[in-house]
């Protein structure tokens, strides 16, 4: 009876604050995470609702700067002692007050035996513990310099969480009931149906023009988009291409096409022949036209690269150039490596994966232009990132799709490159190893600029792999919504939209 | 009675236990949920997989695991899902409703259509009527029912907008799933219910009827229905555990959030436990329609009832 009472209070007030402010927005997204909890996944699914939920002590924009979340300012008072002042005043949804002792919880928490059930864990190393100095002040002691550090502490598992609140409810309350400081408080979730928030008039940088949010788990894409062109939603994610132009010539939407930090290449396995030559592998660089399968698969939606990152990425060398589409050349390497005609090379790919089968199918022309004959292969999502790549099962190319959400090229090529990294089975090089981990820990953001750039630079020229596009994140959006850039991290800070 | 109940109390538990076996084994053959976790994003290393696996308990031995399983199970418990710590029985509470409601939905669209159909279509033989329900019901089996989802969704939930496109939110979103998936069943039951009466309506003891002089509805409906009912019951019945099939895809098409969902969710994820108890339910829902049906002869035969 009291839930009752208390279902009613919760929709009256949303009716009467949503007659005085903005309004409802709907966003459908592909996927339910499951746990709302930063720790317990490692999904942008989750990243481009929890954002308006939790704040960081640093925000990153859309543009990619940082700025003061619920930390005013930080320093390095030593290499490896990182100090944060934190904004007073700021209230947690539930009431309870931030302070330093909540950031120490956070990163208690994170780092200790809750957070080892996790992904996010790993990508916090850096930091040995978190030091309360006083309310407002906390020393992050770390183990090594982190240089990508301060972008990590904008997202994801660095979302500060209220410790009142998690020590009354316990974790799996706080799982589907999350509290946090951010603009927008929860107020309901479904499983694999929609999660509801509303505005949250004490948020420290203001109220959102919104009145309530409302978030839609829609896996099929084409029922997202049947949502948004029936008006029944705002804002829909990851549109495939193929719908790309349904909604461009809808005049109630806008379709959005953001450059993201996935990139997608065909790796080359160094185990077995012929790609354990690097004529060979050059050879494949040369015989595949990424701007054909650019222009013609990705609609255009698709930039070309030159290694394994965007030109958002920190690292990105725009003076570095890819392999020209030249199959004579390709052929010319091939007769010097001793490849006959007809030798079988193999491509392996997620089967599910409409866009990479055809462009899996497109190499495979590339390479039989070629002379090769190419072995297409498709595995389950799970098994091919579980067991046939960190395996070693791969035949001589397979998928490479990767997307760092820190633009940090380090975050790519430490784990994809660097020698017994779980990604990374066959590949073993003593030098590119050293290039990699003496910028590792690096503090001098100058000094590792160049160093990642040579590590490209090697990367090319070992063609490890055959960087094909720089995907662009498809947002397909009603005329009704104000003020909404698609972002490239794909989380969303909806703080300042609004709708008609 | 109380022997026939035993027996089949007996045969349900063999069921699922045999039916989580194999999902249990084939769901380990290939990938890792730990690494699940981590897919694109970041790189674990193997100290921090072994962590998650003992987290998830995935560090005994396949056949500790699964007894595990078994014995929360008899107890009512199902565990908790890998991603986050939501117990799975509160999952599966959300997800039955949705998805038996569809079912049951479909069923009888599917039975409200195809009992008029395929006795008509029965009594009518040959005939131009007969004919187009034929064609129809043909054509009703070829669509794949992904497809024919998405056609609704497009003609209905977008360019008339009579309907909600997708979600679970009342009467209205209930209509495109269940006939998506009320159509396909209704073509089958058409062509079973069409074939049977027609052999029932040849039999000895339906000339013995009309020679006594009975009208043809008397006929047709105290003789020959009563008689075409067993096979077409069963029928449905059988079609009930292809139904959690067709769940699955439906589910997906119009965001459903039922057990199919659930189920494929679970199975990208890797998240055992969901898996496991999803497969359960299902399978024990599968075997409740079967005895019922199985219950259900009784009421058709009076030769089941003797026994």
């Amino acid at each position: 009876m009291s839930k009752i009472k208390a279902l009613l209070v919760s929709v009256a007030l949303l009716t009467s604050t949503a007659a005085a402010q903005g309004g409802t927005l709907t966003i459908a997204t592909a996927q339910d995470p499951q746990s709302w909890d930063p720790i317990d996944t490692f999904l942008v699914a989750w990243g481009t609702v929890a954002h308006n939920i939790f704040d960081g002590l640093i925000i990153r924009d859309a543009d990619l700067k940082l700025r003061p979340g619920l930390a005013t300012a930080w320093k390095y008072v030593t290499p490896t002692t990182l100090r944060f002042t934190l904004r007073q005043g700021v209230k947690f949804h539930d009431g309870e007050a931030f302070n330093a002792q909540a950031v120490k919880f956070t990163f208690d928490r994170l780092l200790g035996p809750e957070g080892k059930k996790g992904p996010q864990q790993s990508n916090y190393s850096a930091i040995k513990s978190v030091k309360v100095v006083n309310a407002t002040t906390v020393d992050f002691l770390l183990s090594s310099p982190d240089p990508v550090l301060l972008t990590k502490l904008s997202g994801y598992g660095a979302m500060i969480v209220p410790p009142k609140y998690i020590r009354e409810k316990g974790d799996a309350y706080f799982d589907t009931h999350p509290v946090g400081t951010g603009p927008f408080r929860f107020e309901s979730y479904a499983a694999a149906q929609n999660l509801k928030l509303s505005a949250y008039a004490g948020y420290w940088g203001g109220a959102p023009k919104l009145s309530a949010v409302t978030y839609r788990f829609i896996e099929e894409p084409a029922t997202r988009v049947a949502e948004l062109q029936a008006g029944r939603v705002d804002i829909a994610t990851a549109i495939p291409v193929a719908q790309a132009a349904t909604i461009k010539s809808n005049s109630a939407l806008t379709l959005q096409a953001i450059s993201s930090p996935t990139v997608q290449a065909l790796r080359l396995n160094f185990s077995h022949g012929p790609t354990n030559d690097v004529r060979v592998r050059q050879a494949l660089n040369y015989a595949v036209d990424k701007d054909a399968i650019i222009k013609s698969i990705l609609q255009g939606y698709a930039s070309p690269i030159s290694s394994l990152q965007s030109s958002k990425s920190f690292g990105h060398d725009p003076a570095l150039t890819s392999y020209a589409y030249d199959p004579a050349k390709a052929r010319q390497l091939l007769a010097a490596a001793g490849v006959k005609p007809g030798t079988s090379v193999g491509i392996d790919f997620i089967g599910t994966d409409a866009v990479f089968r055809e462009v899996a199918q497109a190499v495979a022309g590339f390479f039989q232009a070629v002379g090769l004959k190419a072995d297409l292969k498709t595995y389950e999502t799970n098994t091919f990132y579980s067991d046939i790549i960190p395996k070693n099962k791969t035949s001589n190319g397979y998928q490479m799709g990767w997307g760092g959400w820190t633009f940090d090229f380090d975050n790519t090529a430490y784990l994809l490159y660097h020698s017994k990294q779980f990604w990374n089975p066959d590949f073993v090089d003593k030098k590119l190893d050293a290039l990699l981990e003496s910028q590792h820990n690096l503090a001098d953001q100058k000094k590792r600029l160049t160093i990642l750039r040579s590590i490209a630079q090697y990367t090319r020229d070992q063609a490890i792999d055959i960087p094909l596009y720089n995907q662009q994140d498809l947002w397909g959006v009603s005329k009704r919504v104000q003020g909404f850039t698609a972002p490239s991290d794909s989380l969303l800070h909806l703080q300042t939209v609004s709708v008609k | 009675m109380l022997r026939y109940l035993a027996a089949q109390v007996f045969q349900a538990a063999l069921v699922v236990i045999f039916v989580t076996l194999v999902v249990a084994v084939m769901l380990r053959f290939s990938g890792d949920p730990a690494v699940a976790q981590f897919q694109g994003a970041s790189a674990p290393t193997t100290e921090q997989l072994q962590q998650i696996r003992r987290a998830m308990g995935l560090d005994q031995p396949v056949g500790v695991q699964y007894l595990h399983f078994l014995g929360g199970v008899l107890r009512g418990d199902f565990g908790t899902s890998f991603r986050g710590g939501t117990p799975v029985g509160s999952l599966i509470r959300q997800a039955l409703p949705p998805t038996l409601l569809l079912a049951l939905s479909s069923l009888l669209l599917s039975l409200a259509l195809s009992l008029p159909l395929g006795i008509y279509a029965a009594v009518h033989r040959g005939r131009w009527a007969d004919q187009l329900i034929r064609f129809f019901t043909l054509l009703g089996l070829s669509f794949p029912n992904f497809w024919l989802g998405i056609m609704l969704v497009l003609i209905f939930g977008v360019t008339l907008r009579w309907l909600p496109p997708s979600g679970y939110e009342g009467a209205a979103s209930l209509v495109l799933p269940s006939v998506t998936l009320g159509l396909i069943l209704t073509s089958t039951t058409v062509r079973l219910l069409r074939a049977s009466l027609l052999d029932v309506l040849s039999a000895q003891y339906v000339t013995v009827a009309r020679s006594k002089g009975l009208s043809e509805r008397r006929v047709l409906y105290k003789h020959a229905l009563r008689n075409t009912a067993i096979p077409v019951i069963t029928f449905i019945g059988l079609q009930f555990g292809g139904l959690v099939g067709g769940v699955v895809v439906v589910e997906q098409v119009f965001a459903w959030p039922g057990m199919g969902l659930l189920a494929l969710q679970a199975i990208s994820n890797r998240d055992y436990p969901v898996l496991q108890g999803a497969v359960t339910v299902l399978a024990l829902l599968v075997v409740l329609i079967n005895l019922l049906v199985d219950l259900s002869y009784g009421l058709f035969d009076p030769r089941v009832r003797m026994e």
